[in-house]
Parts: structure tokens; C-alpha cells; sequence
């Protein structure tokens, strides 16, 4: 067996185990799923709780029930049982005497006034609020004159978006899906790369720290092991994205009923966006993992830098209202051609806009070229820094590195200091 | 008949900016022999190593390994075992060598049944499913060998091997090393314990500040730094002997008498001048070879440490 692919599948095998990784491919998922379910019980409580009331009281005083016209209800809903009231004070008397479950007043000002008043021991579940407005929509509505339908005087504005430059037209419906599935792309993304190459950088520096570096370069090259590393763990970010996709095909699914997630559906052209600029971008992550790995002397200090390195990837969010008011302004592009931040602001922008297709290739293309240099210029830093041992390096002497061959540096760089003496 | 060359090194250099760690070094090692590399602390013993195993490139010179330059394949037959030991403490012993021999060429299953194998030996099999960071010092140096030869190599090259052990340990890796040697194994050790290369090495190369001091099988150079004198046990005036320029008490192990001969004096005149001398018996006569240690202290100190 090749041995980059030996060390791709220790690095696989082992970070798969891990309990980190382990909380972050199942944990999120079934820490969202758990929130679904609850809320989901709450709704269907809510829901069920009419049946609990199936003798509903009230005192008309306006005359507007007087039609006894009923709301249509959804077929597995049954509709409580009208009883009406003299007085309120005969109301009160069978509430107190538990024949009704709850009654409501509607006094002789409501067509001016719309006051509505309810009265139980228990309080009003949503689904008998909504059960009283219907009734009372569709009984006033019977007044009105003409035959505006039912329906527009309950939802008069059904507004729908037409962006000029967009493939995509806004319709209240998918509203939700073009600017959550950017956002969830984006999460994920920075997820997956941010938890794989934190591995990597603290196993280089483990592997560093322990010395077992030095057995590991008789046996491999550094370039071996570097893409051996790199290669494994980006099918542990693979992995994790798959399950993650699994888990929001699942809670899609579950979540159909939920109107905020009606008619959300992945776009094709976005998933495969994401998947190019999630290799790219993540083999770029992970070879300034690398060498920043192989350079830095201590755990801690890889985490401070993989956390300034995270924040790069992160920063268009910061940025979201701007490319929300103007997805096709200056600085969306700027952030766009920008090979860090490129990912996650081109998946934000494709949600809300069409992106000029020049700008996408511009983009790839210059984030390929960074990431083939990075990782070229990471292979050499981490072949020289490998034996390197609680010396701090120097920027320019990293320039140095990058520029000449590793082994000749090491003479390089003293004899600068020579010279400068 | 001229043995079969392991390693040959040809007037290597290697220079860190203004510090000449190896200046113009040539020797070589031969199949199936213990070369020992003897130098005070910064002499480039290790950087030697690590050019002789290319993780460091030579400045000038050549480097032959296994009979050619050093490539993948033969990397392959080699096993090192740095001076700063290696190992991957939240990992299984198991686990982390069948890694380790797979990245040297092992067959995963390979691995594992030689992984097992090396540890019943070193009567640690209770502790393969362990982590390394659970197990004892001395525990953790035999697994950091059984690593070094876990791929069966041709070759191991061993930085300090006995350092930071306790007797007990030392003995037991001595016995490893020596059986490794023993089944035609080639090893190259450096070391600061003279006994250890006066016990086990064949040949010895000492450098001082990247030069070679002393090259050689251990008994001739032993012999070269021999002192023109002698070391006597038994009765007589050993100072009134004819050429006996002045004696000396050996105050260190065994006791006994140490008479320095005048430069025209061979050993077979005193012999026979004892023999010829009424009241002078003689239980021990030999000649008097310093230590490794002894001769290592004169180097360094003739050299100006």
C-alpha cells in the first residue's frame, strides 16, 4: 500500500474515534432533532388541547353569530360545541358548574371595537383562539358587502419578490429556503473544515512535541505524510457532511408540517457550488494547518492561531445585511474574489442573487492557485520545521524557507544573521 | 577477507551558519557488527546520524547505505531510535506499532502478528491493549526499540539506546541489542557509557566537535592508547628493578602495582629481571590498557574542550 494513503487512513481511522469528532457529527444533529421533537410536541399539544374543550360558551351581544354560520375545520380537528348565553352572568354559572369548558363575550361595540373576551379556568389554547377568530371571520364576512372571498380578506397581501438580475424569483415560499440553505452550507462548511484541520494542526504538533516526528520521517517523506494527513482528514470533513446531510434530509422531512419549513428544497446548483469550493477551500485550510502546525512549538499556541485563521472564513457573516440589501455591491465581490473568504461568501450570495458567472471561475480560479501554493509552500515549511525544536521563527525567515530548499535555508538563515552582524 | 560494508560515509560536512557540526568525516560500518559513535555532548554524533538516515543532507560529501544512496525501499530496512524517544502516548501499544510497521513497508496483517510477536518476547504481551502513556519508563524504552526492529530491519541505528534506564532495564535492552546482532542485524549505537562499548561494540569511531579523534576495532585502539607500563601483583621492591622509572598503586578495582618503564625498557627485560631477583614472586603481570573511558578523557582533553 502506498504509504500517504497508510497515514490517510490512520488519521481517518483515529479522528474518527475521537469523542470530539464524535460530538460534533452525532451530537449536533441529535441535539437539533431533540429540539424539533420538543417543539413539534408543544405544537401537537397545543393542537390536541381542543378537544378538551368541546362545550365552548358566549354571550353575543353585537348580534354578528346570530347567522350561526360554523368556519370549516381541518377534517381531523372536531369542532367543539356552541353554546349560547343570555347573560353573562348565566355563563358564569355553567362555567362554574363545569357544563362549559370556557365562554366568550363579544360585547355590542365589536364591529367598532373588535374586543373579544374569554373566560376559563385554565386558560385558551392557541387552536381554540384561532377556531373563535374563524368563526367570527367567516360570520362578519356574510356583512360585508360584494363577494370579496373569505380568503383575501383573511390574507389580503400575498407578496411575491422579482429581483431583475436573479434566476431565482421570492415568493413567500421559498423565501426561507434561499436564505437559510446559504447560511446552513456556510455553517456546515465551516464546521466540517474548522473541526478536520484542528485535528490535523494539533497532530502535527502532538507528533511534534512527542519526537515521534523523527521516526516518522525515516519511514515517510514529508510530502508523503503531509497529503497522507490532509487526504484523511478531508474524508473525515466528508463524513462528517454526509451524516450532517443525512440528518437535514431526515429533519426536512420530520419538519414538513412546520410552516417555516414548507417548500424548502435544496437547490442542485448550490449543492454542487458547495462541494468545489468545499475541496478547494478546505485543502487551503488545512495546508496552513499544516505548516503553521510544524512551526509553532506548543498546542496552545496552534489554537490561538487556528482560531485567528477560523475568523477569516467566518467574516462574511459579519457582513450578511450588506449582501442582503446589495448581493452584487463592491464589497460582496471583493469578498468574493478573496480566496479566505471566498466560500462562504460566494454560497451567500448564489442564495440571494445570480453571481455573474465571471466572478465564480475569477474566484475558483484564484483559490486554486492559493491553495496549490499554500500547500506547496506548507510541504517545504514543514519538512524544514519538522526537526526544529522550542526555536521561534520568523516570518522572513518563513519567506526564506519557502523560497530556497528547505535544507539550504537552515545554512541560509545563519549566515544572514552573519552578515548583519 | 574485507567484510561487507553496511554504511560508508565519505568526507561528509555540515555546517549551521558559523558552527561546523561535522567537519570532513569518513568511515565505515560493516554488516553484522556493533559500531559504537563515542563523542562529548555536541560533537555530532546525532547530526552524523541523522545524515547517515537522511533526514539532514550532508553540505559536502557521500553518503552510502545498504549498498547504494539512501532510497524509499531502503529506508525501509532501517530502524532508528532517536536520542529523544518517539511515541504516541494516547495511543494503543498495539495499535501504534502496527501503524508504525506499515508505515515501514509491513503488510497490515504482517504487522500485527509481529507486533504481538515482539511483545510476548519482551514480556509485555499484558500490555498491548494499554495506552503508552500508562506504562512505566522502562516500558515505554523497550516498546520504543521493539518499534526500531519491528520491520525486521537490516539495519538500526540507535541514539543513546541506555540512557535514563535503570540497570535492570539496561541489562534487558543490552540482551535485545545483542540478539538483534546475533541474528546478523548491523547496528550503529552511540553512547557515553564506555563499559557498554567495551562490553558489546566491535568497533568504535570517536568524534570531538565534528572531527574524527579515534577510529577503529575496539581492542586496537584500547591497545594504541597503552601506556609503557605494567601492572604487577606479588611480593618485591618493584621501584629498585632496573628501568623502572616509578610506580604507582592502583587505587581503582582490582589492586595492584603500576610500574612505569624507562623508554629503552621492553616488558621482557622486567619479566626477566623478576625472574633473576632473589625475594620478588609475581601473581599477575600484564600490560596496562586504559579504559575507553580513560582514553576518551585524554582525547577531549588534549583536543581543548
Amino acid at each position: 500500500m502506498n504509504k500517504t494513503w497508510i497515514v490517510a487512513r490512520r488519521e481517518y481511522l483515529y479522528n474518527l474515534k475521537r469523542p470530539a469528532f464524535l460530538f460534533a457529527v452525532f451530537g449536533v444533529p441529535l441535539f437539533t432533532f431533540v429540539m424539533w421533537v420538543v417543539i413539534f410536541a408543544v405544537t401537537a399539544s397545543n393542537e390536541e388541547s381542543l378537544d378538551s374543550f368541546t362545550q365552548v360558551g358566549y354571550v353575543d351581544s353585537a348580534g354578528v353569530l346570530q347567522n350561526g354560520v360554523l368556519p370549516e375545520t381541518a377534517p381531523d380537528i372536531t369542532p367543539p360545541e356552541l353554546v349560547a348565553f343570555e347573560s353573562e352572568e348565566s355563563a358564569r354559572a355553567a362555567l362554574d358548574n363545569q357544563e362549559i369548558g370556557v365562554y366568550f363575550l363579544i360585547p355590542a361595540d365589536y364591529i367598532s371595537s373588535g374586543q373579544v373576551s374569554t373566560y376559563s379556568y385554565s386558560g385558551i389554547p392557541r387552536a381554540l383562539r384561532s377556531y373563535i377568530q374563524s368563526l367570527l371571520l367567516v360570520n362578519i364576512s356574510r356583512q360585508t358587502p360584494g363577494d370579496i372571498p373569505l380568503e383575501r380578506i383573511e390574507n389580503p397581501v400575498n407578496m411575491s419578490i422579482h429581483v431583475a438580475d436573479s434566476g431565482r424569483d421570492l415568493t413567500e415560499a421559498n423565501i426561507p429556503a434561499l436564505i437559510l440553505m446559504p447560511l446552513v452550507f456556510a455553517m456546515i462548511f465551516m464546521m466540517a473544515s474548522g473541526v478536520t484541520s484542528g485535528f490535523l494542526m494539533s497532530g502535527v504538533v502532538e507528533e511534534k512535541t512527542n519526537r515521534i516526528m523523527e521516526i516518522l520521517v525515516t519511514s515517510v517523506t514529508p510530502m508523503q505524510m503531509l497529503l497522507g494527513k490532509v487526504i484523511g482528514l478531508g474524508l473525515l470533513g466528508l463524513t462528517q457532511i454526509l451524516v450532517w446531510g443525512a440528518a437535514i434530509v431526515v429533519l426536512l422531512n420530520v419538519g414538513q408540517t412546520l410552516p417555516l419549513l414548507q417548500g424548502i428544497a435544496v437547490p442542485v446548483d448550490l449543492m454542487i457550488v458547495f462541494v468545489v469550493y468545499f475541496i478547494l477551500s478546505y485543502f487551503l485550510l488545512s495546508g496552513l494547518m499544516a505548516g503553521i502546525g510544524a512551526v509553532v512549538g506548543s498546542e496552545q499556541e496552534s489554537r490561538q492561531w487556528s482560531s485567528v485563521i477560523s475568523l477569516l472564513w467566518v467574516l462574511p457573516f459579519f457582513f450578511i445585511t450588506s449582501f442582503l440589501s446589495d448581493p452584487n455591491g463592491t464589497l460582496p465581490i471583493v469578498l468574493t474574489l478573496i480566496p479566505f473568504t471566498a466560500p462562504t461568501t460566494a454560497l451567500l450570495r448564489l442564495g440571494f442573487t445570480t453571481v455573474p458567472l465571471w466572478q465564480i471561475a475569477l474566484s475558483l480560479a484564484i483559490l486554486l492557485l492559493t491553495t496549490i501554493f499554500t500547500v506547496w509552500a506548507s510541504a517545504r515549511v514543514f519538512h524544514w520545521a519538522l526537526l526544529r525544536y522550542g526555536k521561534r521563527v520568523g516570518i522572513r525567515e518563513l519567506l526564506r524557507v519557502i523560497r530556497k530548499s528547505p535544507e539550504a535555508e537552515i545554512s541560509l538563515a545563519q549566515s544572514a544573521q552573519e552578515g548583519a552582524r | 577477507m574485507q567484510p561487507e560494508t553496511a554504511i560508508r560515509v565519505e568526507r561528509i560536512s555540515k555546517t549551521y551558519g558559523d558552527f561546523r557540526a561535522v567537519n570532513d568525516l569518513s568511515f565505515e560500518v560493516y554488516r553484522g557488527e556493533i559500531f559504537a559513535m563515542l563523542g562529548p555532548n555536541g560533537s555530532g554524533k546525532t547530526t552524523t546520524m541523522r545524515m547517515i538516515l537522511d533526514i539532514l543532507k550532508p553540505d559536502t560529501g557521500r553518503i552510502e547505505v545498504l549498498g547504494g544512496i539512501l532510497t524509499d525501499a531502503t529506508k525501509d530496512k532501517i530502524g532508528y531510535l532517536p536520542e529523544e524517544r518517539g511515541l504516541y502516548r494516547n495511543v494503543r501499544v498495539l495499535e501504534m506499532m502496527e501503524y508504525l510497521g506499515t508505515l515501514k513497508g509491513l503488510s497490515s496483517n504482517e504487522a500485527h502478528k509481529r507486533s504481538l510477536a515482539l511483545l510476548e518476547q519482551l514480556d509485555l504481551a499484558d500490555h498491548a491493549k494499554k495506552k503508552v502513556s500508562e506504562l512505566s519508563k522502562g516500558m515505554q524504552q523497550k516498546i520504543q526499540f521493539a518499534v526500531t526492529v519491528l520491520h525486521d530491519p537490516e539495519l538500526i541505528i540507535i541514539d543513546e539506546p541506555f540512557s535514563g534506564l535503570d540497570p535492570v532495564n539496561t541489562l534487558a535492552l543490552k540482551d535485545l541489542v545483542m540478539a538483534f546482532r546475533a541474528k546478523g542485524g548491523t547496528v550503529v549505537m552511540s553512547t557515553h557509557q564506555m563499559w557498554q562499548v567495551e562490553e558489546m561494540a566491535d568497533r568504535l569511531l570517536m568524534i570531538h566537535k565534528g572531527e574524527q579523534q579515534l577510529y577503529g576495532p575496539v581492542e586496537d585502539i584500547r591497545k594504541r592508547y597503552a601506556l609503557h607500563a605494567i601492572v604487577v601483583e606479588g611480593q618485591g621492591d618493584w621501584a629498585a628493578l632496573p628501568g623502572v622509572e616509578r610506580i604507582e598503586t592502583v587505587e581503582n578495582g582490582r589492586k595492584g602495582t603500576l610500574l612505569y618503564l624507562e623508554s629503552q625498557t621492553t616488558t621482557d627485560d622486567i619479566l626477566a629481571a623478576i625472574a633473576t631477583t632473589r625475594n620478588m614472586s609475581i601473581e599477575r603481570f600484564e600490560l596496562a590498557v586504559p579504559s575507553l573511558n580513560d582514553i576518551f578523557i585524554r582525547v577531549v582533553e588534549e583536543h581543548g574542550q
